[in-house]
């Protein structure tokens, strides 16, 4: 179970915007997605899951619209907005950034 | 509570979306093969609860603060319901310490606060003259206003009046006596009014008879004629042609005085005939208000004025050397007032502040007992997912809730109690309007003492419960240390209240020198129904001898001025052909058989005895004016002088009060009548006074029928009965005792009441230790004398600050206390003896509760 502080929030909405790039899904379906793409090392639960969903939406970046799932269950899926997909893509360039300089920094073991 | 629609469909849409999230979890684990308990209960224990996962939610959203704020005040109302007492007793205590609060601020808000009912009152300054070693100030010669009109270039206007001037006023009804003021023309201009009919004055009206009526005269006596500008009434029995009439709020610039009618200066001679030398630099007589001009800060207006005096020196030393100007907000505390008035009222806002603090700390012991009810409830909410910021948000609400709900009741106590204050009439010859009431200033601060107060006694129990440290027997526990400092501040209030109520006891017992009951007094002003000083004196004679002969009076006499009305008239004094500087008498004018009616005794010499007008100036002086003029020497036959006239004293006759009760002995000289009336008349009429030997009800109508056979148009005014007089006289020490009286004997009942209620805590906390120490055979008067060393220990930790303090308190009531040292030793013992024994009883109640406690259901308590 991870908890909201664990991971960071802006990794969290990254995350979540990504797994929609890929199609509509509802909550569990992100969570399971989340958690099978990064091989379980990202469990994320209702509590922070819906937190970061209803803060997206209210930016505008994904929008949720109510749907029946194949056991006749209504769900409620979510869908990444042109805007959401503007930003994911700007996001993503940030965060490779961060990602290579960090790298850099880790790389240079001290005596290597 | 009703919530928005739209937050109630968003609602639901979230518990819809995370049930739906536990159910697809739930679906998921039926589906490999788990029976539905056991998937629902996988489905909890994998994530977190559906409550937090909400929560979390609502906080993320925006505009959360909001509606988290609305759900806090719909829990604190529920909460506030299920508990009715406790909410109705907590508000109840708060609204008598903000009724306190509000009802002194309203007093602030009138004097210090409010500006006056002018155009733009902050550029709208009160000008004063000062004289090089005067400790204040002064009011304007005319030849000084003119300079400074023309002269200083700060002001786009600058307007003078005469702060005072009576009229008896014709119309319907019997005629009556009112007060104005005379103002320059331009006086309505630089007070920017906006009238509330007509118009003010026009610059070549400065000399014409023409009036600007008050707005309450103008509905009371010309029942509020729409078209009264125009038509002409009379003043004092000379026609005046009504300009225009004053907003309703306008009673004149400073706020105190409360005049009714408003007429050109150069009017002045035909409503107060035969005044000094209006033209010479040596009278100031009228007061000054200047209209900065727009742009001009105070800082230049006062270097302007600096640069002005000191050329004004130059040019008059005779008169103006070593005089300058100060001014401030028109409106203000007159600065000769200003410090007494300020102290007075700061020491009251801090007393009320104490009453505050003490139902403040009150209502936290309450809101602590409850907590420790309440741990339960607190648990659940803390396991259910709320965080401890959620709680302590919650309690606040709940105590900032309850709070303004004290608010709200003590303001409406506070509109009843400014009412009260009006009873309370300060005693002086001339109208002062001192009335107060709430105003949205005062709502204003009840509002923030509201919310203040509930955040201060929220925050201690909304932590001791959220953090679940509810201390029961420690002996520094918060409750504890609330009871003390509940004791503590009651034993300052308490210690005020004995100070103020030996002071009114004292000034009630002042030696004022005069009879002070069994005299009827009654003032008429002939001179404003254009009598000559000889027909004046006339009519006096007369109605002394029409008044003496009525049945059941001993003695009638007259005189220009009732002692103890507040100061009327002085001048100095010094011994003819002396060169010493000269002292400050009083004067007073009567006529023959005075100090017998009014009961002051002759020690020395003759009474007057119908001194003619033309004759050498007679007069009798007091044993302070003898003892300063002439220790030890025979009074009788000395010559002495001041204000210009010269004369003879033929008696001396015991001391009196002059001007306050609280005054020492100030030198006084009497003169004759009918031999000053017509050189020094008195502004403020004569009064008739006699002394009567049967109820002075029915003597009061045939007194007045005695005036009106005389003369049917005179107005009487200020028709009271000695005791009704030193009533008013009293009016400082009965304000202070009757304040502090009433916030001593709240603080006191707060105090003991918060003391029994903690006592009566402890005892039903320790019940069970009790039964124990009962069952193991302890003596009933053993348990009983360890609830009452516990409680009488925390009164005597209180009292030792709680008696510092007061000492400090009373070094600032100095200056208004009557005949009581501030460090009276007999209060500061037997106010705490007394504290002790309140003490005693809260804590005796509680512990014949415990001492009564059978051991075994106190062993089963709990």
């Amino acid at each position: 179970m991870a908890k909201p502080a664990e991971v960071l929030q802006g990794t969290l909405d990254l995350l979540v915007l990504r797994t929609l790039e890929c199609g509509p899904l509802h909550g569990v379906g992100i969570s399971d997605r989340i958690e099978q793409v990064t091989r379980g090392v990202f469990v994320v639960g209702p509590g922070s899951l819906f937190p970061a969903l209803h803060r997206l939406a209210e930016k505008g970046w994904i929008s949720g619209d109510w749907t029946e799932t194949e056991n006749k269950r209504r769900v409620k899926t979510y869908t990444l907005t042109a805007s959401g997909r503007a930003h994911l893509t700007a996001e993503k360039r940030n965060w490779k950034k961060i990602f290579t300089a960090m790298n850099r920094v880790l790389a240079e073991e001290p005596g290597a | 509570m009703k919530l928005p629609f739209r937050r109630d469909r968003v609602e639901a849409e979230l518990d819809a979306e995370v049930e739906a999230f536990y159910q697809t979890m739930v679906d998921r684990y039926i589906e490999r093969g788990l029976t539905e308990p056991e998937a629902r209960r996988l489905a909890r224990l994998k994530f977190d609860p559906p409550e937090l996962a909400k929560e979390a939610v609502r906080d993320a959203r925006t505009g959360a603060a909001f509606t988290s704020l609305a759900r806090d005040v719909r829990y604190a109302l529920r909460s506030v319901r299920k508990a009715p007492a406790f909410a109705a007793v907590t508000i109840v205590t708060l609204a008598l310490g903000i009724a306190a609060n509000a009802t002194i601020f309203s007093m602030v808000s009138r004097f210090v606060l409010r500006p006056p009912p002018v155009g733009d009152p902050a550029t709208l300054l009160s000008l004063h003259t000062t004289h090089q070693g005067d400790q204040c100030c002064n009011n304007f010669s005319w030849p000084l206003f003119a300079d400074v009109r023309e002269q200083a270039k700060s002001f786009s206007g600058v307007a003078a009046y005469y702060e005072l001037v009576p009229a008896s006023i014709g119309g319907t009804g019997e005629p009556e006596r009112v007060w104005g003021q005379a103002v320059t023309a331009n006086f309505f201009d630089v007070a920017e009014l906006g009238m509330a009919a007509g118009r003010g004055f026009t610059a070549d009206e400065e000399n014409l008879p023409v009036v600007v009526l008050s707005h309450r005269l103008w509905q009371r006596r010309f029942g509020a004629d729409p078209a009264i500008a125009g038509k002409t009434i009379t003043l004092s029995g000379r026609p005046f042609t009504v300009a225009g009439v004053a907003p309703p709020s306008f009673r004149g610039v400073d706020l105190i005085l409360d005049c009714q009618f408003w007429v050109p200066l150069g009017t002045l001679d035909q409503l107060l005939p035969n005044t000094s030398n209006r033209e010479s630099r040596l009278y100031h007589w009228i007061a000054v208000v200047g209209r900065l001009r727009p742009g001009v800060t105070r800082a230049a207006a006062a270097a302007e004025l600096d640069v002005l005096a000191a050329r004004l020196a130059q040019a008059h030393p005779e008169s103006e050397k070593g005089g300058g100007f100060i001014f401030e907000s028109a409106g203000s505390i007159p600065p000769r007032e200003k410090s007494s008035a300020l102290i007075f009222l700061a020491a009251v806002t801090l007393v009320a502040l104490l009453v505050l603090a003490i139902a403040c700390a009150n209502v936290a012991n309450m809101f602590l007992a409850q907590a420790a009810g309440r741990k339960r409830e607190m648990a659940v909410r803390l396991a259910l997912g709320a965080t401890h910021r959620h709680l302590l948000h919650q309690m606040l609400t709940e105590s900032v809730l309850i709070a303004l709900g004290g608010g709200l009741v003590g303001v409406a106590l506070s509109f009843w109690a400014t009412q009260a204050l009006a009873a309370f009439r300060l005693p002086a010859p001339v109208p002062l309007d001192l009335s107060v009431s709430v105003d949205w200033r005062v709502l204003f601060y009840a509002f923030l003492l509201s919310v203040a107060a509930g955040i201060l006694f929220g925050l201690a129990p909304a932590w001791a419960v959220t953090r679940s440290t509810i201390g029961a027997g420690r002996m520094w526990s918060l409750r504890n240390v609330l009871v003390v400092c509940q004791v503590a501040m009651s034993l300052v209030l308490l210690c005020s209240t004995g100070l103020f109520l030996r002071s009114l006891e004292n000034a009630s017992q002042i030696d004022i020198g005069f009879r002070s009951s069994g005299i009827l007094m009654m003032a008429v002003d002939p001179r404003l129904h254009g009598y000559a000083p000889a027909r004046t004196t006339q009519f006096l004679d007369e109605l002394q001898q029409r008044v003496a002969a009525l049945p059941g009076v001993a003695s009638a006499a007259y005189t220009d001025s009732v002692p103890l009305s507040g100061g009327h008239r002085s001048d100095g004094f010094h011994i003819v052909g002396q060169s010493s500087s000269p002292i400050n008498v009083e004067l007073y004018m009567v006529g023959p058989g005075y100090f017998e009616t009014i009961g002051t005794p002759r020690i020395a010499g003759r009474d007057f005895a119908n001194e003619s007008p033309a004759g050498p100036k007679m007069a009798i002086v007091n044993e302070a004016f003898a003892e300063r003029l002439f220790p030890n020497q025979n009074p009788i036959g000395q010559r002495v002088t001041g204000g210009g006239r010269t004369y003879q004293v033929i008696g001396v006759v015991k001391n009196i009060k002059s001007r306050f009760l609280g005054e020492d002995f100030r030198p006084v000289l009497y003169r004759s009548l009918a031999q000053d009336i017509a050189g020094d008349p008195s502004f403020e009429g004569y009064s008739v006074l006699l002394r009567f030997t049967r109820a002075p009800g029915p003597l009061a109508g045939a007194v007045r029928r005695e005036i009106h056979s005389l003369d049917p148009t005179l107005a009487i005014f200020n028709s009271a009965t000695m005791e009704e007089h030193l009533r008013d006289a009293l009016f400082l020490p009965r304000l202070a005792g009757a304040l502090f009286g009433v916030f001593g004997f709240l603080g006191l009942a707060l105090a003991a009441v918060g003391l029994y209620g903690a006592m009566n805590y402890w005892v039903s906390r320790r019940t069970r230790e009790i039964g124990i120490r009962l069952a193991l055979g302890a003596q009933i008067g053993s348990i009983q004398r360890l609830i009452i060393r516990q409680g009488m220990a925390l009164t005597a930790v209180a009292i030792a600050p709680g008696l510092a303090a007061a000492w400090a308190l009373a070094k600032l009531f100095t200056s208004i206390l009557y005949g009581v040292p501030p460090h009276d030793l007999a209060i500061f013992t037997v106010v705490p003896l007394f504290l002790a024994a309140v003490a005693f009883l809260a804590c005796w109640l509680p512990s014949r509760r415990a001492a009564s406690a059978e051991p075994l259901i106190a062993l089963r308590h709990e």
